[in-house]
């Protein structure tokens, strides 16, 4: 069986680990929240919910897109983003219904979650199994004061 | 299927072109009217690359690899004495089309060339004519601008200097390698080839978003309603945040 | 009624003939556009009223139907294409006779009719005059511009009304057709055309019957077949004549491509600037749909072919195929990289064959008579013959067609009639501007496509101009340079603005402003044109700078080092001075514009070197040859 990205909100600790993990995969740095692909809200009743893309099977973007640079990548399922092949119309921005597409004025190119091609870095770093990477939902509850200490598990990769 | 570049044995698959072979393969094959999304075109000449069948290795053509596809047996010289003069030769042509161009600049100064020997072209823009913006155009749709003129002639332009079917995607713009298209952008209008476009307003956070014009366009061409493009991104993924939370409560 | 099998074709041609056999005389008046552009067309209605108020029986149309009668004697009068000698037009020529009037205007109507057609007698002053022996000469078969010539393309030009399917018919027309849809199979069609060994006449030399064999074996139902009518070598005006001429032939020729190769839709495409070209040919085809000649099932042999014409632009690209063909899909005229040849993926993507129109018409005769027959004309690996329009310092401007390996020498001196003004020979410039200059070393090289090439020449389309020593090679270079300038698509590189450079450096070298790096530059641009262009265009381009750069060296040193210009052209460079060859007529004092030249009637005049623009207009005017140019 395939494996999902799988985003349980109830699990959210609201640690943002996700987000420096994914601005760091993809720009080399820590201090770039603004180039994360995922990103987590709170809401007043302390609902936390990460969002990235859903990878939708029937994808708006792709639908827009006029030079095919979103495209369905065959193994992990997800809609990859070639830079090569993009005009910078911006179109995928606004026709995503989610608002995954998000235009990086600083590489000029557009940033949106491609799974990191198989193995996703926000679901490596989530301390609470809120983003797990697998083909199975994860089981047990866990509470926000053990998140720290699961976090502290993991180190970031050497680019 | 295999051929040999610069003497290393690479596998390729059938309809890909040397130049996305090579590349993908390490080699440095320069090229100024190549753009992945688009038609290849072949007109600018620096991806020449020397060619032979190993079946006839005493016989060797210039061919450019941006499209040209991939044979076996092939062999491929990226950087032979013939091709590296006719790169430096179009290049310095080039220095003297377009003196302007950081881009062109830098290119002819990797091969060697500080300053042009060739007569420099008049009240000179920074086009190089490799047509990218025109094929960015078909693609997209409108197909507003073309190449009209003949040789030296040849401009880039709007049909007539009217440009009624541009739609202010400033796609041509930003994927010009000189960056020779004109052009501005403001929080209310993007202004390109002689027009002014009014940028619509996110419903929610009024953040600047894409023109009407595009926006009409796009949907007529995809079939989604432009109900879809009324909300900026970060807006739309905080309603998705939302509806999720209400989902899971 | 159309003809709808092959019985009918055979009756109709029959009664053709018959028709034709059954004139008296054939008096031809070339409507070539050379000649209708000199008062041709006036000159036949004037022959046409006088010959009827005159009594005299004449028909000018051919009989469709054998009305079994016994004529009485009557003569044919008819417009012919053109007839090759432009310079002595319009020529009018009367058969079986051989007598060959030049020069004709309408006042002449009355004594042609009054002497020649009622009396038979010949009027001399209408004769041709050969230059050289200044003897005057009754026909064709005592003027060495047309007894040298052996006519195979141009076999109907000047012989036939074009305009007329019996005439074509009367002379065997469709004949070949008939033989290759009930007697051939496409295949043995192909193998007539190889066995031939025709080269492509429009320039590249490529076999045709390989071409055809290349498309037979393509993948895909639809096909695709072309006529190139564009033309565009300044100087060249073989095709045009052959398609104003002779245009069933050429519809015959397409006809025989598309059964040889399967295709059921042909196009013709003509460049802009030959509207009778047009005229002629969308005529033809008209009459070919009334007879059921062209359409479905044509004679009944289940073969479908239409043709299409498709005018061009005004642009030399064109004529190169693969822009032709993007010319006809409706884009710019643009060409494309034939690493995927045109006879696999051409128009609308599927196997085009394209021919010039000089190729389609010896069709037709290889068909019928056989490839081998058509390889006994010529040179080993060029067979048959050649048109070429021989044109410039030479005494006899027009065309002549000879067979493959003629030399220079003979068609230039013999056919030509030598230089104007017997002046020296100086070079011959052939193909066009992707050809070269050949000096008088090579006037004894047998022409054909190989030789022409090895010279650093190329055959071209078959243009042909002859150069004296007044004409300054470097000049002949920027020329070609200039015109090709105008005409590059924009495309590439090399060629936009390799040209473009190419003609900044010897304009400079004839103003005089020339260095020595600048042999050097040239020679690299000459070297990344041929490497680096996209199409044939910018590779041939280098040929006329190559050519002048090879044999004529001197001349560029001249400029450059000596600032001057040995062949007394470039204006930068040159003076007028009077010679006391000056008999004192004043010709040259009337005619100059900035009044330069000063003198007494019968008196040396003299030129004032400060008012000279070196213009020209005195050496013109100078009826004793004495203003020298150095």
């Amino acid at each position: 069986m395939r494996k999902r990205l799988i985003v349980t909100p109830e699990r959210c600790v609201n640690c943002r680990s996700c987000e420096v993990a994914c601005s760091f995969t993809h720009a080399g740095e820590a201090n770039k929240p603004a180039v994360t692909r995922i990103r987590v809200y709170t809401f007043s009743e302390e609902r936390n919910v990460p969002v990235t893309c859903l990878q939708c099977e029937e994808a708006a973007c792709m639908t827009v897109c006029p030079t095919g640079a979103l495209s369905r990548n065959p193994e992990t399922l997800a809609v990859d983003y070639n830079e090569e092949k993009c005009i910078r119309c911006k179109s995928c921005v606004y026709a995503c219904p989610f608002g995954n597409c998000h235009f990086d004025a600083a590489y000029l190119h557009i940033a949106k979650c491609d799974l990191c091609g198989g193995d996703p870095a926000c679901a490596r770093f989530c301390p609470s199994g809120a983003l797990v990477f697998d083909t199975q939902p994860p089981k047990g509850e866990i509470n926000r004061e053990d998140a720290p200490k699961i976090r502290m598990k993991f180190t970031l990769p050497v680019p | 299927m295999r051929m040999i570049i610069d003497g290393r044995v690479v596998t390729a698959e059938k309809g890909r072109t040397i130049l996305e072979v090579a590349r993908e393969n390490g080699f440095d094959i320069p090229s100024l009217c190549y753009h992945a999304g688009v038609e290849s075109w072949g007109g600018c000449r620096l991806c020449l690359v020397e060619i032979s069948k190993t079946s006839r290795p005493d016989r060797s053509e210039l061919v450019v690899s941006c499209i040209y596809e991939a044979e076996d047996g092939l062999s491929i010289k990226t950087a032979s004495p013939k091709v590296i003069e006719a790169r430096r030769d179009v290049l310095e042509m080039l220095m003297a089309r377009a003196p302007e161009s950081a881009v062109v600049r830098e290119l002819g100064y990797k091969y060697g060339i500080i300053e042009t020997a060739y007569v420099k072209r008049e009240n000179a823009d920074k086009c190089i004519m490799c047509g990218i913006c025109t094929r960015v155009c078909e693609v997209m749709g409108p197909a507003a601008i073309t190449l009209a003129g003949r040789g030296g002639e040849r401009v880039v332009t709007p049909p007539y200097g009217e440009a009624e079917d541009c739609i202010g995607c400033l796609a041509c713009a930003q994927s010009c390698p000189t960056g020779a298209i004109e052009f501005s952008e403001t929080p209310d209008e993007r202004s390109i080839w002689g027009r002014t476009f009014k940028r619509m307003r996110c419903k929610l956070c009024n953040a600047p978003m894409l023109p009407k014009e595009q926006v009409n366009f796009v949907a007529n061409k995809s079939g989604l309603s432009p109900l879809y493009f009324e909300v900026c991104d970060s807006c739309r993924k905080k309603q998705s945040a939302k509806t999720f939370a209400r989902l899971v409560s | 009624m159309p003809i709808s099998s092959q019985n009918e074709l055979q009756t109709r041609r029959s009664a053709a003939e018959k028709s034709f056999r059954s004139a008296r005389r054939r008096v031809m008046i070339c409507a070539g556009t050379g000649c209708v552009a000199n008062g041709a067309l006036e000159v036949y209605d004037e022959l046409l009223k006088a010959i009827t108020d005159a009594g005299l029986p004449v028909i000018v149309e051919l009989n469709s139907h054998d009305d079994k009668k016994k004529p009485k004697a009557h003569d044919y009068l008819a417009k012919s294409g053109c007839h090759g000698f432009c310079q002595i037009g319009p020529l009018l020529h009367i058969m079986p006779d051989d007598i060959l009037y030049c020069r004709v205007k309408t006042r002449d109507v009355a004594e042609i009719v009054a002497e020649t057609l009622t009396k038979g007698a010949v009027i001399e002053k209408l004769l041709y005059k050969d230059p050289n022996s200044k003897e005057r000469r009754k026909g064709r078969a005592d003027i060495p511009f047309y007894a040298g010539q052996t006519r195979i393309a141009l076999k109907r030009c000047g012989e036939i009304d074009p305009e007329s399917l019996n005439a074509y018919l009367a002379d065997g027309g469709f004949a070949a057709l008939e033989k290759a849809l009930f007697e051939m199979t496409p295949e043995k069609v192909v193998k007539e055309v190889e066995d031939s060994g025709i080269r492509g006449r429009g320039g590249a030399g490529f076999p045709a019957g390989r071409k055809w064999r290349t498309c037979i074996e393509a993948a895909g139902d639809v096909r695709y077949v072309i006529c190139n009518g564009d033309e565009g070598d300044p100087g060249a005006f073989m095709d045009r004549s052959i398609m104003e001429g002779d245009p069933y032939a050429v519809l015959e020729g397409l006809m025989l491509t598309a059964y040889a190769v399967g295709a059921k839709q042909g196009y013709i495409y003509v460049r802009h600037e030959y509207p009778l070209a047009v005229q002629r040919l969308t005529k033809a085809i008209a009459v070919l749909h009334t007879e059921g000649l062209l359409g479905k099932n044509i004679l009944g042999s289940g073969f479908d072919f239409d043709i299409q014409i498709n005018r061009g632009g005004g642009a030399f690209v064109c004529g190169e195929s693969t822009a032709l063909m993007r010319s006809i899909e409706g884009k710019v005229g643009e060409p494309r990289a034939k690493y995927v040849r045109s006879v696999v993926r051409g128009l609308f993507d599927k196997p085009t064959v394209l021919n010039n129109v000089e190729t389609l018409v010896c069709i037709p005769g290889i068909v019928k008579d056989g490839g081998k027959t058509f390889k006994k004309i010529g040179t080993k690996n060029s067979s048959g013959t050649k048109a070429f329009s021989l044109v410039g310092k030479v005494k006899n401007t027009g065309l002549v067609e000879v067979p493959m390996g003629t030399s220079l020498r003979k068609i230039i001196f013999e056919l030509g009639g030598g230089i104007i003004k017997d002046r020296p020979f100086k070079a011959v410039q052939t193909g066009g501007p992707s050809g070269g200059c050949l000096p008088s070393s090579k006037l004894d090289l047998a022409v054909d496509f190989d030789s022409l090439t090895a010279a650093g020449s190329m055959m071209g389309s078959g243009g042909m101009i002859v150069m004296d020593d007044r004409t300054c090679m470097v000049d002949v270079a920027r020329y070609f340079i200039e015109f090709l300038v105008g005409e590059s698509c924009g495309k590439c590189n090399p060629c936009r603005e390799g040209l473009k450079q190419m003609l900044a450096i010897l304009t400079r070298i004839c103003k005089g402003n020339g260095v020595p790096e600048d042999i050097a530059r040239i020679e690299r641009l000459c070297d990344t044109l041929e490497n680096a262009s996209l199409c044939a265009l910018g590779k041939s381009a280098a040929n006329p700078v190559r050519s002048t750069l090879q044999y004529f060296k001197d001349e560029y040193e001249a400029h450059i080092n000596e600032k001057r210009c040995p062949g007394g052209v470039c204006r930068e460079l040159i003076r007028f001075d009077i010679t006391d060859k000056c008999i004192g007529c004043t010709a040259c004092a009337k005619q100059c514009p900035t009044a330069a030249i000063t003198g007494e009637r019968k008196k040396l005049h003299v030129i004032d070197q400060e008012k000279c623009i070196r213009c020209g207009s005195c050496v013109t005017a100078c009826p004793s040859d004495a203003i020298d140019i150095t």
